[in-house]
């Protein structure tokens, strides 16, 4: 067993290597051990893979100590294609070792040689492919309509993090890593495949069915958690995926509609040009009256209890303020004069 | 060799002029005239590999000079890379060209070149956070590679699509939606390359069910006939409702498919006419032909065929099992408004139709041969051409010829002439009546011979060749057949035949060269005994062990 754990945790030093400059001491047969390492981590992956306990040793032992994005039980089933493909991009690889690569990964197998993973010929038609086919029309129709690449950013996310879940890890790991404001438009996807999949879904328990299947509750609660997170998400996603998240999942409702109305009340009003502006404080975002105005009218357009609760608050609000019915004095009275208008 | 070696010189000039051309232009025409090339493209690369497998670099670049142009041409054209296999072959070419121990700068340079093409056509890490902005880093950070993200977005891609083509059609309706039929035109030239990939065949049924607002055919014809060859090569699986729609679409291809069928039933070696319904029935011709239009065009190919070959009996008995195994998916179709089954045959002919149809299966009775008789078919012999449809409808249904002459020998009545036309006219449709009548005159003086003959216990086979025998030399070929298959069912049937059976069978052979046309009445009555599910009868195994017996033969 100490065996294997000390086996598996070559694995990242491996990884790294290949994408590294030490790679140009690299002769034919090591880098055919380097393969065959591969294949070895790949062929415990697949031996371990229905034993839990098993598993998550593993991987712990692959994240331990590590810098950096963290490694999983399933790098190791990836890792003849990781390698590979590794390999391929380093040009730090000299000439011999390079030319015993390529034999391997593309050229058919002779005799005695063990096959290269096959999937890259596979690859490079399925990416021809994605070339060829004309993306379907730009403007979805709907915000759950998701455009293929997010969509299956997504899809390897979940995949991710369910992978993680198996191993008794929550999603903060992975999600620290991942680079700033992508990770937020992957995770609104990731939340809205997951909604629409739990829809039909039976035999989910009543907690997932209140606060949306494991790693979606998962990813929530992480960029709940930290306020700065939670606000940079609603920043940057327009108003009506958010509003369609908040219909399906109620514990994000709330906190952005505090979110929105916290950015609301630093909005001053210019008697100059008779509109609200946000105040010229530098180190805050702009956030503009007419993007506020937007948002509360994607909660309009939204499902009824929605619609009721941004309503309520936006009255509240104007109670609090002192209740104008005049423009100009109360952010709060303009908009609600403004979502009552008729269209 | 070195014929060899001149050839693929000169194609290559060719493929590389052909791919400069590629390279200029994105128009239409040209993205048609890649999708042309596209088969022989990948036999000349793999022509080239096969050169390539047995020289190192330096060799290889002294023979092909322009390779490293041509190939890196091609690499960058997604139609040739998409296409079946050629990306393969293209790789394999790049190794082959890479050399493990560059002598000078230009090699170098040159395995450079090698690694970012092949870099390029494989998204590897290092050109691919370079191309889409973010998103290899994103992907590497998740710990996978590009392998596993095209997999994903090929098939949400192919989602989308399928979702924007059924989302036009509204309960059959067609709904002006998001989709034009220009854009649906262009998809489906584009996908023509990618026909063999499993993640595009949603893609493609999707296509081939669409149907757009105007009359014209708006899937490009590049793509209909390589969808219908690739089908008819087995290298791809689609629905029997895809494949419906591609051919009531596309005339050539309904076409091709059937002479593609008759042209593997004439080749293949056949031992049963079992196996003949198997080959029919895979193709789904005779499903789709439970549409009139397609059973029209399937039927005149097949007029063709018979007019062409003289109305050889292996045609005329691929008709009849064609002819069966579309009556029986007609009955299996569960579809609301079927048409009956005479609507598919001329409305000259229907009571003819009527009396064919009436299943020669059951239990047998006379009465339905009472509507096959000479004035009901003579009733419309008002031409040449008449007649000539009225024998072959009879053609669709000869296993009435089979059971009349069963029925000549087991019963012995006054119908014995009506069988006699029948089968007269099954041989020998011509309109001359001396000819006809000359026929009927001999054949039923075989008959008669062999009727006297039926109940002795011991034959030889002389005796039978005498019953056969005529007394001029000349017989007509027809008359020949007519006494060969009275001949071979009263092998079959009578306790005497029986035990000459074989003997005769090899003398007649050997004397007259008809193994085909015995094994074809052989394995025609085998056909018949199965579905009537006869096993032990003493018949049926005798046919079982002649078939055998002149299996080895050959």
């Amino acid at each position: 067993m100490e065996t294997l754990l000390w086996q598996v945790e070559q694995l990242p030093g491996l990884l790294a290597v290949s994408r590294s400059g030490q790679v140009r001491d690299w002769d034919p047969p090591t880098l055919d051990r380097a393969l065959q390492w591969g294949r070895y981590f790949q062929h415990l992956h697949g031996r371990f893979r229905a034993q839990p306990r098993l598993r998550a040793a593993l991987g712990q032992r692959l994240r331990r100590g590590q810098p950096g994005p963290p490694l999983g039980f399933g790098h190791l089933g990836r890792c003849p294609e990781l390698l590979g493909l590794a390999l391929l991009g380093n040009r730090a690889l000299p000439p011999a070792a390079c030319h015993r690569l390529l034999r391997s990964l593309l050229l058919p197998p002779s005799g005695q040689a063990t096959p290269g993973p096959r999937s890259l010929d596979l690859l490079a038609r399925r990416r021809a492919a994605v070339q060829l086919l004309p993306s379907p029309s730009p403007a979805p129709a709907r915000p759950e309509e998701l455009e293929p690449s997010l969509r299956t950013e997504a899809q390897l996310l979940l995949s991710r993090l369910q992978e993680d879940e198996e191993e008794e890890q929550g999603p903060a790991s992975v999600l620290e890593h991942l680079p700033g404001p992508r990770v937020y438009r992957v995770l609104a996807a990731l939340l809205l495949e997951q909604a629409g999949d739990n829809a039909g879904r039976e035999g989910a328990s009543w907690a997932e069915h209140r606060e949306g299947p494991r790693p979606a509750a998962a990813v929530l609660s992480w960029l709940l958690g930290d306020p700065g997170r939670l606000s940079a998400f609603c920043r940057l996603l327009p108003g009506s995926v958010l509003v369609a998240l908040s219909a399906r999942y109620p514990q994000l409702g709330t906190p952005y509609l505090h979110l929105l109305t916290s950015w609301g009340s630093r909005l001053r009003y210019d008697p100059l040009r008779g509109q609200w502006a946000s105040s010229r404080c530098p180190s805050e975002d702009e956030f503009s009256w007419e993007e506020l105005r937007e948002r509360f009218s994607c909660f309009m357009r939204g499902p009824d209890p929605l619609r009721e609760a941004a309503l309520a608050s936006l009255k509240n609000l104007k109670i609090q303020d002192g209740d104008f019915e005049v423009c100009g004095l109360s952010v709060w009275t303009d908009l609600l004069l403004e979502m009552e208008a008729p269209l | 060799m070195a014929q060899d070696n001149a050839v693929l010189k000169l194609s290559f000039q060719y493929w590389l002029d052909k791919a400069v051309e590629w390279g200029q232009t994105t128009t239409l025409e040209s993205q048609q005239d890649v999708c042309l090339h596209l088969p022989k493209l990948q036999e000349f690369l793999q022509q080239i590999y096969e050169s390539l497998k047995h020289m190192n670099s330096t060799t290889a670049v002294q023979r092909f000079p322009l390779i490293g142009q041509l190939l890196g041409r091609l690499c960058w054209n997604p139609f040739v890379v998409g296409y079946d296999e050629s990306q393969k072959t293209l790789m394999w070419c790049l190794c082959c060209l890479y050399s493990n121990e560059p002598q000078n700068p230009v090699e170098l340079k040159a395995n450079s070149w090698i690694l970012s093409l092949l870099c390029h056509l494989l998204s590897s890490s290092s050109e691919w956070g370079a191309n889409e902005a973010g998103t290899g880093t994103f992907i590497s950070a998740l710990g996978y590679t590009s392998a596993d993200y095209y997999s994903k977005l090929i098939k949400n891609i192919v989602l989308s699509l399928v979702t924007e083509l059924k989302g036009n059609q509204f309960n059959g309706l067609n709904v002006q939606g998001r989709v034009s039929d220009n854009h649906v035109n262009v998809v489906s030239l584009f996908c023509v390359p990618l026909i063999t990939l499993p993640d595009v065949t949603p893609l493609l049924e999707a296509l081939l069910t669409y149907h757009g607002g105007g009359s014209q055919e708006v899937l490009s014809s590049e793509f209909l006939e390589a969808v219908n060859e690739t089908f008819l090569k087995k290298k791809i699986a689609l629905s029997e409702s895809a494949i419906l729609s591609l051919w009531l679409r596309h005339l050539p291809s309904l076409e091709k498919a059937t002479l593609h069928l008759f042209g593997r039933l004439i080749s293949t070696q056949t031992s049963s006419l079992e196996e003949v319904a198997c080959i029919i029935r895979e193709s789904l011709l005779p499903q789709a032909a439970c549409h009139p239009p397609i059973f029209r065009i399937v039927d005149e190919i097949f007029k063709n065929a018979l007019l062409e070959t003289g109305g050889t009996p292996e045609v005329m008995t691929i008709i009849q099992v064609f002819t069966q195994c579309f009556v029986q998916a007609h009955q299996k179709d569960n579809k609301q408004h079927k048409f009956p089954l005479k609507a598919y045959f001329p409305p000259q002919q229907q009571h003819l139709v009527i009396a064919l149809l009436k299943h020669p299966f059951g239990k047998f009775c006379l009465e339905l041969f009472g509507a096959l008789t000479e004035s009901a078919f003579s009733f419309i012999f008002l031409s040449y051409t008449d007649l000539f449809e009225s024998w072959f409808l009879f053609v669709h249904f000869g296993e009435w010829a089979d059971i009349a002459v069963e029925q000549l020998l087991k019963s012995e009545d006054e119908s014995a002439d009506t069988f006699l036309w029948l089968l007269a006219f099954y041989y020998n449709p011509h309109n001359d009546k001396e000819q006809r009548t000359q026929i009927l005159v001999e054949a039923r003086a075989v008959y008669d011979r062999l009727m006297m003959l039926f109940s002795c216990t011991t034959l030889s086979i002389t005796d039978l060749q005498a019953a056969a025998s005529t007394k001029t030399d000349k017989r007509q070929p027809c008359t020949k057949h007519l006494v060969r298959h009275l001949l071979i069912n009263f092998l079959l049937f009578s306790s005497g035949g029986h035990k000459i059976a074989q003997e005769f069978i090899s003398h007649v052979i050997l004397a007259s060269n008809t193994t085909n046309e015995v094994f074809g009445l052989l394995i025609r009555t085998a056909y018949r005994f199965n579905q009537l599910g006869l096993k032990n009868q003493r018949a049926v195994k005798l046919v079982n062990e002649l078939l055998q017996e002149l299996r080895f033969m050959d």
